[in-house]
């Protein structure tokens, strides 16, 4: 016993040496005094709590001191290996190929694409030497290729130089980016806007700036791709209503509704989430009724505009102007600079409050490279032009008009798309479907709703995918042989949420002559009734 | 850049001189409306004036040193860049290559720690900006509930922000907002005019004077100095909008595919050795819209810690699932490779079905340089795939500009997908992909990109062209045919070295044949020599200031070679009071400061981007600057041997060409 306790006689001594050193360290910096007195007196008014205090520090530094990158082997499903087995398992591991090489078709799709030798335009060159009538581009105002523009653009391009070399936030907004925004802002009455460098990924990038884990989301069954990833992106809580649907949209919020008061649950954030113009088939979203019932359910509205922006209304300026609804009522008014100003980018515009917020939450904003200078300044110019020429608009709804005379009274088609729209979808109509359908879905339940939580409606269209893709692709085909560039609705099958029904996709532009419009709607026209009639 | 002339038209230092006096007098004559002066071609036509050369500026008087070289240029040179734009620097001494020497094994460059007191004080400055912020949230709520509607639930909407959501941003970052999102005018070369703004409501508006001050600019992306308002890619863009105009009008599946893109994505192919590639027209979705074509469900993605957020957001697009390891640390990768391989998908265990390694070859915010040969190491190991982004260094790293594979001298085709932008290096917009043939048919098809977003702008496309021909070379003895560009262009390299076909291997110059037969080619461009001083004076550059920031005593991060020089400030205080210093100097400089959350909490730093249009006087003048400011605010903390900024400035030479620096 003596023995041991003289054994660790130097450990005790060196224990309370250190302990003694530690102390006057410890009193030594200053203000330490009031924490020891601090600590003291909660220990001795509440023991307890000290031992509370002490694990929760253990705690804190521990989640501390837990790397990011941790691995996973605490859970139950953890296997523990030995090293040799781990090789084995690495050397019998066998990857999938990076990319499943194309597919006899897709390459022949791929490598016939027509490619433009020079400018585009109503009349491009392909590099085959053929000149075609352009209604695959999208160039609604036909502002393509305009001497004015190209010369302002040729302008800006000595004062700033091409690239922009930086994101926004650090030295990358030039004076022309803040005019453009300004300029979108004042173009469609709204306090501001935010240019984004590319179109696609605007919206994608605008709906999780807003809409977080928790947030409500009602959104169009018909929406785009962009504003699906966007919506993937947000985590939000999203419920859908029938394509186009007003009342499916109303049942919806009502539900909401009332789940909300039974639920009493704080107030989220909720938003309506649709297209001025349906990207997926041209149908046009009816504005005013949207507007009515987001201020009658108290939701935000973002829009997407990428089509109807540039296409529609007196000048231009999209849905808005089309219904004569003020643009501050939409709260968040996204359209694209690349298809109505054929320059390059997207915009957002709404409060000053909205656009602040996605300066420092919008992340293809923040991340990316400002828009090359040279094309703020053609965007704007286009901005001007549309202003000062409604004549443009008018020549396209013309054009537009005169390409759905045609087109609407062939048989082997059906055009799902609204009729001022410039950019026009259309299905191919076989002469018997019904083999391609399935037989009724054994329990009609004509009373029942789409479930708003699934983005597939309650009875979705039936069509045979492969079937309709092949004869589209002949169609295209055809009528590049007669000279008219058109083009399939592409579209990424599988990563869409619903199946769309495939479609050939006309985009009408200004510049064409009714004449011309005239006649390649015919040769369209001719292109369908060959093929559809060559398979009967 | 510059030519020898044997009738040089300034003959001496009093003649330039003289020259300058005249500028000044025709500057106030014309007061400040810039003139129509026209613009200059003159790589095209050496004959042109070059007084007004070295004169561009005449809108503006010298007295922050800016507009005109310290030394006026000797009756040998003839530049024919525009100073304010792309520095003149003649002295050969000046240069480097950028290429990782064999002799030393790559080396974990050391990140220092600061002393205690700076990370006490910086934790303390955060808990005060932190709970004042608080305090006066509460606070204004109660009293002053206009100013917070936004916040504040309001008739039955939610806020738009919630406070918690933003109130780093109200209460840090506004405090300094001065120091971001400077709208700027003009070229961002070497130099850049600011406009002045003001705040008289603590920064909430920011209200333009309508000035403008020119200041040194070491923050724009412009690597090799192609941001520039005259020269061959100018000259080329000019003759492109002409031609083209500014757009292409819809999606690359839809119509919207020029020959321009065909010839490009060919281009783009060689130049990175690859089979093939495809641009894509904004550098952030070319990741976020690609990577999902690659990866999805049941596929792992690695990923280093420190990747871009265009990755990240990729990444979470694809529905892969992700695991990170430690930014460079091979050994935690290895390790994260043998757990995850083993262990399989989670809970099922079922094997992988693809696993992709996304490194970045040169870290923006770190200026570190991926460990790309241990990586390959690895990957013979364990069959990932890997994907390098190579946003900032390609066109900035290697012999040949060519990027990371050519600094370590690397087979390119060992990597599976290198990905980079055009906005850095090339002075132009957008992204790339290259790789296989398979790979990237596929990409074209499965690619968010090819099917929805637009395609890239015809200048955009022709400065992507120029600038890429011009850093490879142009192999122009062959007689320039008007070749009908096709698919066939997309041929690999190693195909066919038949004598007519005038490919040259990896990394070899373009054929003439490649670029658009209305191109301007001047001699300069054909023959490397244009840039080559590009790529050895960024490479010279990228060392001084690396070297010199360290033997001065700052922290800095990253590798000697990289063209991004962080240097560490920690207290989140000091980033404000060193971005302004800065900015108010005799000499204005533009520096780029970053925080939380780009970086981690405690380690604030500037970014120093280097380009090669930046002069040795330059990276001087920016030395001295840090030299000064650095004594005031404590920054020089780092241990190791120190040189008086004399000696650096004058032993610059020998530093940069040191092996290595203690």
């Amino acid at each position: 016993m003596s023995a041991t306790s003289t054994s660790l006689e130097p450990l005790f001594s060196f224990l309370s040496d250190s302990y003694s050193t530690l102390e006057t360290t410890f009193y030594k910096i200053p203000g330490s005094a009031v924490i020891a007195r601090y600590v003291k007196s909660s220990h001795r008014n509440d023991p307890g709590r000290t031992v509370l205090e002490i694990i929760l520090i253990i705690f804190a530094i521990r989640t501390l001191l837990q790397s990011r990158t941790r691995a996973d082997n605490s859970g139950k499903h953890f296997i523990a290996f030995d090293e040799r087995e781990i090789d084995e398992l690495v050397d019998e591991w066998v990857p999938e190929p990076l990319a499943v090489p194309l597919s006899q078709r897709e390459q022949t799709e791929l490598d016939n694409m027509p490619i433009i030798s020079g400018p585009t335009g109503p009349k491009p060159k392909l590099t085959n030497g053929k000149t075609v009538v352009n209604m695959a581009s999208y160039n609604f105002t036909g502002l393509a290729g305009n001497e004015a523009i190209k010369e302002s653009s040729i302008e800006a391009l000595q004062k700033y130089g091409l690239g922009s070399c930086g994101p926004p936030g650090f030295y990358g907004t030039q004076d022309v980016h803040m005019k453009l925004e300004e300029d979108i802002a004042d173009f469609l009455g709204t306090e501001a806007a935010i240019i984004y460098s590319q179109g696609f990924s605007t919206i994608s990038s605008v709906i999780p700036a807003f809409c977080k884990r928790g947030d409500i989301i009602v959104a169009d069954r018909g929406v785009n791709f962009a504003i699906q990833k966007g919506l993937q992106m947000s985590r939000s809580t999203i419920r859908w209503y029938d394509h186009n649907d007003m009342k499916s949209l109303e049942l919806v919020l009502e539900t909401i509704e009332k789940d909300r008061r039974k639920k009493k649950g704080p107030l989220t954030r909720r938003f309506i989430v649709s297209e001025g113009i349906f990207d997926h088939d041209g149908s046009m979203s009816d504005l005013p009724k949207l507007v009515e019932l987001k201020h009658k359910y108290k939701y935000r509205l973002i829009l997407d505009e990428s089509v109807s922006f540039g296409s529609v209304g007196r000048t231009g300026r999209g849905l808005t102007e089309l219904y004569n609804v003020p643009a501050s009522q939409v709260d968040m008014l996204v359209g694209s600079l690349a298809n109505g100003l054929t320059a390059c980018g997207g915009f957002c515009a709404g409060t000053d409050v909205v656009v602040k917020h996605q300066r420092i939450n919008g992340t293809s904003f923040v991340f990316s490279a400002a828009m090359p200078p040279l094309l703020s300044v053609a965007a704007s110019d286009g901005i001007s032009i549309l202003r000062s020429t409604p004549s443009i608009l008018s020549n396209l709804q013309d054009n537009v008009h005169a390409v759905r005379a045609i087109l609407d009274k062939v048989d082997c088609m059906t055009v799902p798309s609204h009729p001022a729209s410039p950019m026009i979808h259309v299905h191919v109509r076989l002469p018997s479907p019904t083999h391609l359908l399935p037989v009724a879905s054994p329990n009609p339940s004509p009373h029942k709703h789409s479930n708003p939580t699934s983005p597939i409606p309650k009875d979705p269209e039936q069509f045979d995918e492969e079937l309709e893709e092949r004869i589209l692709q002949e169609i295209v085909d055809e009528a590049l042989a007669q000279g008219v560039m058109i083009t399939r609705a592409k579209r990424l099958k599988g990563l869409e949420l619903t199946k769309v029904r495939p479609a050939i996709r006309l985009a009408i532009s200004a510049a064409l002559s009714k004449k011309d419009c005239e006649k390649a709607a015919n040769v369209v026209k001719a292109a369908f009734i060959k093929v559809v009639s060559k398979r009967r | 850049m510059f030519k020898k002339k044997s009738t040089p038209a300034l003959n001496t230092a009093a003649s330039y001189l003289s020259a300058v006096s005249e500028a000044d007098a025709r500057a106030r004559a014309h007061g400040s409306t810039p003139s129509s002066t026209p613009a200059l071609s003159l790589s095209s036509s050496v004959t042109s004036s070059s007084e007004d050369t070295v004169l561009h500026e005449h809108d503006e008087d010298n007295a922050h040193g800016l507009t005109y070289p310290k030394n006026p240029p000797t009756s040998e040179q003839i530049f024919t860049t525009v100073h304010t734009e792309f520095g003149h620097c003649a002295n050969e001494q000046y240069r480097f290559t950028s290429q990782h020497s064999t002799d030393h094994p790559i080396a974990s460059v050391l990140e220092q720690d600061p002393p205690y007191y700076i990370l006490l004080t910086t934790y303390i400055s955060y808990i005060l900006v932190i709970a004042f912020g608080h305090l006066r949230d509460f606070l204004g709520k109660r009293f002053k509930r206009a100013a917070y509607r936004h916040l504040l639930d309001d008739n039955g909407y939610a806020a738009l922000n919630s406070d918690f959501d933003s109130f780093y941003t109200r209460r840090l970052k506004l405090r300094i907002d001065d120091c971001f999102s400077a709208p700027v005018y003009g070229v961002p070369g070497r130099t850049i005019q600011l406009l002045d703004r003001y705040s008289p409501d603590y920064n909430k508006t920011m209200v333009l004077t309508g000035n403008r001050t020119r200041a040194l600019n070491i923050s724009s992306y412009n690597y090799l100095g192609f941001a520039q308002s005259t020269g061959a890619c100018t000259d080329a863009d000019v003759e492109g909008i002409k031609r083209y105009g500014v757009s292409s009008c819809g999606s690359r599946l839809e119509g919207g595919t020029l020959d321009l893109h065909v010839q490009a994505e060919a281009l783009v192919a060689r130049f990175m050795g690859m089979e093939d590639a495809l641009i894509s027209s904004m550098g952030f979705a070319t990741n976020s819209t690609i990577i999902p074509a690659l990866v999805g469900k049941g596929c792992l993605v690695i990923s280093d810690e420190l990747n871009h957020a265009s990755i990240r957001v990729g990444v979470r697009m694809s529905g892969a699932n992700v695991r990170m390891f430690k930014h460079n640390n091979m050994d935690s990768l290895e390790k994260l490779l043998r757990e995850v391989i083993s262990q399989g998908q989670p809970k099922t265990h079922r094997p992988w079905k693809k696993i992709l390694i996304i490194v970045e070859g040169l870290y923006s915010m770190e200026g570190t340089i991926v460990k790309l040969p241990a990586i390959l190491e690895l990957k013979k190991k364990y069959k990932f795939y890997l994907f390098v982004d190579e946003a900032h260094s390609v066109g900035a790293m290697g012999p040949h500009g060519r990027g990371i594979c050519d600094y370590y001298g690397i087979n390119p085709r060992d990597v599976d997908v290198l990905m980079g932008t055009f906005t850095k290096s090339f002075g132009a917009a957008g992204g790339y992909i290259a790789g296989s043939k398979a790979l990237i048919d596929r990409l074209r098809i499965a690619g968010y990109s090819g099917a929805y977003a637009e395609a890239v702008a015809p200048p955009v496309v022709t400065q992507i062209l120029a600038s890429m021909a011009s850093i490879m070379g142009i192999n122009s003895t062959v007689e320039k045919q008007v070749a009908a560009p096709s698919r066939s262009l997309l041929r690999s390299y190693d195909n066919a070295p038949a004598p007519i076909v005038e490919f040259e291997a990896y990394p070899g110059r373009a054929p003439a044949t490649a670029l658009p037969p209305w191109m301007p080619l001047p001699q300069s461009m054909c023959d490397c020599s244009d840039s080559q001083m590009r790529l050895r004076r960024l490479a010279f550059n990228a060392r001084y200031l690396n070297r010199a920031l360290r033997k001065l005593g700052f922290i800095t991060y990253g590798h000697d070679d990289s063209p991004v020089v962080p240097l560490l400030l920690f207290n989140p205080g000091k980033m404000a009071v060193f971005s302004r210093l800065m900015r108010t100097r005799a000499t204005p400089i533009v520096i780029v400061v970053v925080a939380y959350p780009a970086t981690p909490l405690v380690t604030s730093r500037v970014r120093f981007c280097l380009s090669a249009s930046h002069t040795k006087d330059d990276i001087d003048t920016v030395l001295e600057a840090c030299d000064e400011i650095g004594d005031l605010l404590d920054l020089k903390q780092a241990v190791g041997e120190r040189w008086p900024l004399k000696e650096i400035v004058a032993r610059a030479v020998e530093l940069v060409n040191m092996p290595e620096v203690a």
